[in-house]
């Protein structure tokens, strides 16, 4: 998905380049009424992106990581709190914290809260790709499910802004 | 000292007097002083991130404070002071209340820079609450600052907004500097764009100021009475909606500014109509909606909520585009203009703002912002559109206003400035691409080197493109002060609206 963004958001990039380009080639050009093409133009152009945009809505909503696996029991819950500036587990199966093990392809909650400031629950994966991530916030508990269909060690970075040791927020566990 | 009271008459030819030419000359100068100030404080903050210089964390996020306190600050200023020049071409201005402001805003920049850079204060520029009162490692006195020196600044945006809606109103009606006329079909009597943009702009200025300043009063008040506890959800939505309004109405006022001056280097009118009217005001609605956006990430924000904020920003792409970004091509298109440097900067500028827009609009696709939240894609959306968007307009902007003739040495500065924002911007995106975590004094702890090599990597390269822009930057002012137009080379240049 992220590369998929990088390469939607350079093509959007080129082509707006590229009509800048030829607008600027053909302004010294004095034409009575020579803009009536860009106004043609332009019809289309807001039908295609209110149909693109209104494909995006379609496509995208049903992936909102709200009511992720919503329908499955999760093999696990962990409860998750942000502090100045660790990260603190405690799963519900009474195992180890220090040493934290998720089992491998099922649904898992995390039951991520605060201490403290707004901190950013972020998990990411052995290769440093973002696999998901919720918001830490004193007073809210914010449910975050997700899947791990790849074992190995995941970290756990800060992603919000919570003061002067905020990039060394780190934690982490284990898929198996 | 000019007044205006009872019902007002705009001038037939928009014109600006000497005094308020000088008035928006010292502002504009006071506002870029203060960015170059921001982007040195910016490369600093990349050099760190770059491992190139060693900053105590301290330190660093007390510059990354300062930097974007100043920037959204001063940017949206520089904004309202565009829309007060558009309502000063049609009307005789109060100067007393534009000078109180300046003085009010000065006062207020003082005390941030007090607070960050003696005190270091360091909760962020939107600071989310309960962040500045927890175990904070700045004093309890820059907390006290820092709130009502943005109090200060706040009663001076809002005044100076308040006064062009005052003068506005006077002139047009209420209904009629929206536009609302149109409706109904074409009035007997036209209705100028900047008009109806800058009513906008200052109704959304307004509603954001006024939200802030609510939020600052209960900042107030906990700082006083620590006991006290709020809500942190409802805090970090009115903060956005402050932010992220203001944020944005800077860009907008900008747009106004490009709607009035543009006609005079293409010779075409550029006309209010229906749909012009339909999109500003649906810019209007998305603008106080779009910010939820940032909020996706909080799950315990109703659905409803999440999902509104995705339509809305979606929503203002379609105005933004098809009617403003589109204008600008068909005021161009095969015009006959001669290419000078301020309707370059302005066609630049919407290039920069069409690309940043793009970006942000899909970072606020819930699903993928699932992977985007505060990582860098997002300083690189909004450096977009602020550095090689609104950042243009002001110079482009300033060149006119300034009757600059130094052409050949202005476009040298512009196109270094453009190269390097560039440059410094796509960094920005590659960060984000490999997922590297925004607001991080240095990425030497994260313990994957995919994420931390890069990280590292291209703050240096975005330190090095930043400095380029600010070469760039110095050039072009270079330009502007070395190479002026006579009043009558000024006319004989074609500017009809010139201000």
């Amino acid at each position: 998905m992220i590369q998929m963004a990088g390469y939607l958001t350079l093509a959007v990039a080129l082509v707006i380049l590229g009509v800048a380009a030829f607008v600027y080639a053909r302004a010294r050009q004095s034409v009575p009424n020579g803009n009536a093409s860009v106004y043609r133009v332009r019809k289309y152009y807001a039908a295609a992106l209110a149909v693109a945009l209104l494909g995006a809505l379609a496509w995208s909503l049903p992936h909102t990581p709200y009511g992720a696996y919503s329908s499955e029991e999760p093999a696990m819950r962990v409860e998750v709190i942000g502090r100045m500036w660790f990260w603190e587990f405690k799963p519900s199966d009474g195992s180890s914290a220090d040493s934290l093990v998720i089992p491998l392809g099922k649904a898992v909650e995390f039951e991520v809260t605060a201490a403290d400031v707004n901190h950013g629950f972020g998990i990411y994966d052995s290769e440093g790709h973002l696999v998901g991530q919720t918001q830490a916030m004193p007073g809210y508990t914010n449910r975050l499910r997700l899947k791990f269909d790849e074992p190995g060690h995941y970290s756990v970075l800060c992603m919000e802004y919570c003061g002067m040791v905020h990039h060394m927020m780190i934690n982490g566990f284990t898929v198996r | 000292m000019s007044t205006t009271t009872g019902a007002l008459k705009p001038r037939e030819v928009p014109e600006i007097d000497a005094r308020s030419r000088r008035l928006v000359t010292i502002w504009l100068a006071t506002m870029l002083a203060a960015f170059v100030v921001m982007v040195i404080l910016g490369i600093t903050m990349r050099l760190n991130q770059g491992a190139a210089i060693k900053l105590m964390p301290n330190t660093f996020y007390a510059l990354m404070t300062m930097h974007g306190l100043g920037m959204a600050g001063g940017l949206f200023t520089a904004g309202v002071v565009l829309i007060w020049y558009l309502t000063a071409l049609r009307f005789q201005m109060n100067h007393t209340v534009m000078w109180v402001c300046y003085v009010l805003v000065l006062i207020g920049v003082v005390g941030v820079l007090a607070a960050t850079l003696v005190g270091h204060f360091a909760a962020g520029w939107y600071a989310l609450y309960p962040l500045p009162f927890v175990n904070a490692a700045w004093p309890s006195w820059t907390i006290g600052t820092t709130i009502v020196s943005l109090m200060i600044l706040g009663v001076a945006w809002l005044v100076m907004q308040m006064d062009i809606m005052r003068v506005l109103a006077a002139g047009y009606g209420l209904k009629r500097m929206f536009g609302l006329e149109y409706y109904k079909g074409e009035p007997a009597e036209p209705l100028p764009p900047a008009v109806m943009i800058t009513a906008v702009c200052a109704t959304a200025g307004i509603l954001g100021t006024v939200v802030g300043a609510a939020t600052l009063i209960i900042y107030l008040f906990k700082w006083v009475t620590p006991a006290t506890q709020f809500d942190p959800l409802l805090l970090k939505n009115t903060m956005f909606m402050f932010g992220h309004t203001i944020v944005n109405v800077a860009m907008y006022c900008g747009l106004g500014v490009m709607y009035q001056l543009m006609p005079a280097y293409t010779k075409r009118p550029w006309k209010v109509n229906r749909l012009l009217v339909i999109s500003w005001n649906a810019t209007l609605v998305f603008i106080l909606f779009a910010y939820f956006h940032h909020l996706y990430m909080d799950f315990a924000q109703p659905k409803a909520i999440q999902i509104l904020g995705q339509i809305a920003s979606y929503g203002s792409a379609l105005p933004a585009t098809a009617v403003t970004i589109f204008g600008v091509g068909s005021q161009l298109y095969r015009s006959g203009i001669k290419w000078t440097l301020t309707p370059f900067a302005f066609m630049m500028s919407v290039v920069g703002w069409g690309i940043g827009g793009a970006a942000a609009v899909i970072d606020a696709t819930i699903a993928v912002n699932r992977v985007f939240h505060n990582t860098l894609w997002v300083p690189a959306h909004f450096h977009t559109y602020f550095l090689v968007g609104f950042v243009l307009i002001l110079f482009g902007f300033l060149h006119h206003h300034l009757n600059s003739r130094a052409e050949r040495l202005a476009g040298t500065g512009f196109v270094t400035m453009l190269v390097g924002g560039y440059g410094f911007v796509l960094m920005f995106y590659l960060g984000g691409l490999s997922s590297v975590p925004r607001r991080y004094a240095d990425y030497s702890a994260i313990p994957l080197p995919s994420v931390s090599q890069p990280g590292t990597h291209y703050a240096l390269w975005g330190a090095l493109f930043a400095s380029l822009f600010l070469l760039g930057a110095l050039v072009f002012f270079l330009s502007n002060g070395i190479g002026r137009r006579s009043p009558g080379e000024a006319a004989v240049a074609g500017a009809g609206a010139r201000g």
